[in-house]
């Protein structure tokens, strides 16, 4: 991809990122695990980013986190909390209108060479 | 697994203390998931570089910015250099110029103290730029860090963020109206300078000759120090009143009609006064007349009308020079 497209893609993947990080996280997930849940839907996450990520949301109180060690390797893993759960909710509306709105413009921009 | 431990060691090198143990579990425990079993060190290289540069990697952990003067504080960053710069040079010129015309004994020759001087006034300019730019840049450091952790706007150069209201502070000046800030420096420069003449006329205005081939040195004095003093009065509420109004001229930072005015009246007063003063006889010391003719071996009265023209050929070009400025700045204000 040439540079100024892969900017462009970049910024405006940025913004989208704390939503889909918070919906995967209904149920605890663990750095990895999230990551591979998120390549399965199609969304690529720099790992250099999403492991800052989480911890500033859970610095913001959005997530908690604990260490597992029951396993034969230690694990954080990280959960939605409440606040950060009324937090997605209201993302998820103002995504769900911004969407709705830029669809009406961008097919707005159809119709118009179409025509 | 050495790379691992590498890894993992720069990322938390740079992370505050209290992270570092938490992280670097974290760190390490999300490279083995990323492994298979038993691996190999070719797919350990290819993890890390899933993770990415250690120090990128260790930056986005960190709160703190990634840069020394950010674009909240860094309009206001520039204002304050440029607001500095300019007289942090004109004063180092001013006081190694004044410096070394006080300090001048007549031993050197004038030329070699002039190279000397423009040697260490260059080395000099350099070493407060840098002096300059460090402590200013210092203070912002310091802003940007501390001050304005909590607020989200730009800080301009009120120091507050802004609002409509500042553009009240706002002149607007046309180019052809505006007084140019190195002219205003310039200008309290030769102040400055002329006022060191006056006071040491005595020492440096005279007529020099080569003793021993040692370069010139100053055998008589032109004028009659006493005689030049004796004006002081005058002479001291004129450099007054020229500071101030290079400093009005800065704050005005266009001809108005009024600047104008006032800055032709101060032309048109300081010229009469340096008339009076170079008219006076007295003022060319006496012993220097006999001294020229019997030098040039021409006779004193030859000396007398040679040192007349001068004085009034340096008069009816200031009287010029003048003229020309006051009409200049007459044209400006009504451009």
């Amino acid at each position: 991809m040439e540079p100024l497209m892969e900017s462009f893609t970049t910024e405006l993947r940025r913004g989208t990122l704390t939503l889909a990080v918070l919906s995967q996280l209904r149920t605890p997930q663990y750095g990895y695990s999230l990551v591979q849940r998120l390549e399965k839907a199609g969304v690529t996450i720099e790992q250099s980013t999403l492991y800052p990520l989480l911890r500033r949301l859970e610095k913001q109180e959005l997530l908690t986190s604990n260490w597992d060690t029951t396993e034969s390797r230690p694990r954080k893993y990280y959960v939605i909390s409440e606040y950060g759960s009324d937090i997605y909710e209201q993302l998820k509306k103002e995504w769900e209108t911004m969407t709705a709105e830029l669809k009406t413009l961008l097919e707005g921009d159809e119709n118009d060479e179409t025509d | 697994m050495k790379l691992i431990e590498a890894y993992i060691y720069e990322v938390t090198r740079r992370l505050p203390e209290k992270l570092r143990e938490d992280i670097a579990l974290e760190l390490r425990s999300t490279i083995e998931d990323m492994l298979p079993e038993h691996f190999s060190e070719d797919e350990v290289k290819e993890a890390l570089l899933k993770l990415g540069d250690p120090a990128r990697l260790a930056a986005s952990y960190r709160d703190t910015p990634m840069h020394v003067i950010g674009p909240k504080v860094y309009d206001a960053y520039i204002w304050t250099m440029k607001m500095i710069v300019p007289w942090a040079i004109l004063i180092t010129i001013l006081v190694h110029v004044v410096e070394t015309i006080v300090l001048f004994s007549g031993e050197e020759s004038i030329l070699s103290v002039v190279i000397k001087s423009i040697g260490i006034i260059i080395a000099n300019i350099i070493h407060v730029l840098i002096q300059t730019f460090f402590w200013v840049t210092i203070v912002f450091i310091f802003i940007e860090r501390i001050g304005l952790a909590k607020s989200n706007g730009a800080i301009t150069k009120y120091g507050t963020e802004w609002t409509p209201e500042q553009l009240k502070h706002v002149h607007v000046i046309s180019k052809k109206k505006l007084i140019p800030r190195s002219e205003v420096i310039f200008g309290l420069a030769w102040t400055a300078i002329w006022i060191v003449l006056y006071f040491n006329a005595d020492r440096l205005a005279g007529v020099y000759r080569s003793i021993n081939g040692d370069g010139l040195q100053m055998v008589m004095p032109a004028l009659n120090q006493s005689v030049l003093l004796s004006y002081l009065p005058i002479v001291l509420p004129i450099a007054l009143l020229e500071i101030g109004l290079a400093l009005f001229k800065w704050k005005e930072r266009q001809w108005t009609m009024k600047l104008v005015t006032i800055n032709a009246v101060m032309k048109v007063v300081s010229l009469i006064v340096f008339i009076v003063i170079a008219s006076n006889p007295a003022l060319i010391n006496e012993a220097m007349i006999p001294y020229l003719a019997n030098v040039l071996e021409i006779n004193s009265s030859s000396v007398q009308n040679f040192t007349d023209w001068a004085v009034w050929t340096i008069i009816a070009t200031i009287i010029v020079t003048v003229a020309i400025e006051i009409y200049d700045s007459y044209r400006k204000a009504k451009a």
